[in-house]
């Protein structure tokens, strides 16, 4: 690390700047491209099944809770998979109209508090040792933060 | 999410000074990010991400309205292609901009404010500022610095729960959040920097919510 960071040091303000956008390229494309695409793919095969529907119709009651249409679940639920999923069907439903502005900025924190935690849990929690026996917790922690930071996105969009 | 970063990484924080730039660029990059400016028309509205962005030159449709290149009335891959196509300035621009801020020491100088509040706000000690902050940046990173202060014996075992649910919830949230959630940034109706807080603020509360089942957890296996 001290010997990557003296190199860095030497680069000048340009360099560090295109170092930090060819990064930005390469998950862009490589990451972020695919998990989009994804997204959009399952939508469209719910939209296609009718399946967007019924989730919207089966979700409704408790999405109303923020003021939100059932089908943002969706959001949710592709978001546990990864975030760039989520995002992605966050931006598929705005496209076609199901989710409003509105309703993708109270997601928006959501979409990263539970965001791909299928990833995570071998990532961060694996990588790191933790005992197993904290795993639920901490799972529950996650899904509790999302939930709770929609009400505070609802409460802070009452000033803009 | 991010890349992966590889090899052995040192946990304990160099002793060094955080120049007084650093500080400066941190303060900057919190106005760039904020939003603050994004509606401003004077000189300073260079100094927000968005404008900075900018947009897309309109395209004539068939319909005689003006639309971007991405087009109205796509749907699947290819809307989807194209939606992620018209994301990469954003994200190749943001994370051009936090490498800028890191090579200037400005996560350095976040990491040496935050170290003396690390313990009475997480239960965690202040030797974990570094790795917290790599976990901004990289899942990875994080995990692994947190991984290692315990094989050092510079944290316990439940600080190293702690500390890794600090990281869960929103993992890699900087890289994370200024790539996929760029996306969604011109969308939103609130300024970027306002999701990120709320973000940083269940961090801690999550990592709270924790460290109280943890006490109630120790205390009844001592009294048992």
């Amino acid at each position: 690390m001290a010997n990557t960071e003296e190199a860095k040091r030497k680069l000048n303000v340009i360099d560090m700047f295109i170092d930090g956008a060819r990064r930005g390229f390469t998950i862009g494309t490589t990451n972020m491209l695919p998990n989009v695409l994804m997204a959009f793919v399952i939508i469209k095969a719910l939209n296609v099944t009718g399946l967007l529907k019924v989730l919207g119709v089966v979700f409704a009651p408790i999405m109303a809770l923020w003021g939100l249409p059932g089908e943002a679940v969706t959001v949710l639920i592709s978001a546990v998979m990864s975030m760039g999923g989520g995002i992605g069907a966050a931006a598929s439903l705005l496209t076609s109209g199901v989710l409003s502005a509105r309703d993708i900025t109270i997601l928006m924190p959501a979409i990263y508090l539970i965001g791909s935690l299928v990833q995570y849990l071998g990532r961060c929690l694996g990588t790191a040792e933790v005992s197993t026996k904290h795993y639920a917790p901490m799972l529950l922690i996650c899904f509790i933060n999302a939930l709770l930071s929609m009400w505070v996105m609802c409460l802070i969009l009452a000033f803009f | 999410m991010e890349e992966n970063k590889q090899g052995k990484v040192s946990v304990v924080p160099e002793k060094e000074d955080v120049k007084w730039y650093s500080y400066v660029v941190l303060l900057l990059a919190i106005i760039f990010f904020s939003g603050v400016f994004a509606s401003s028309t004077a000189w300073w509205s260079v100094l927000d991400f968005n404008v900075l962005d900018g947009s897309f030159g309109k395209i004539a449709a068939a319909t005689g309205k003006a639309v971007e290149f991405r087009g109205v009335g796509g749907s699947g891959a290819k809307d989807g292609f194209m939606f992620a196509l018209s994301l990469l300035p954003a994200v190749i621009f943001a994370l051009g901009v936090v490498n800028v801020v890191e090579g200037l020491g400005g996560l350095k100088a976040a990491q040496k404010i935050m170290t003396p509040f690390l313990r009475p706000m997480l239960g965690i000690p202040g030797i974990c500022g570094l790795g917290l902050i790599a976990s901004f940046q990289s899942t990875d990173a994080g995990a692994g610095m947190a991984k290692q202060l315990y094989q050092q014996n510079l944290c316990t075992d439940d600080e190293r729960t702690l500390f890794c649910m600090f990281q869960l919830s929103a993992d890699g949230i900087i890289t994370n959040y200024f790539s996929s959630g760029a996306a969604l940034f011109s969308t939103l109706v609130v300024p970027i920097i306002v999701p990120f807080a709320v973000m940083m603020l269940f961090k801690v509360f999550g990592t709270n919510l924790l460290r109280v089942y943890i006490k109630f957890v120790n205390k009844k296996q001592q009294a048992a």
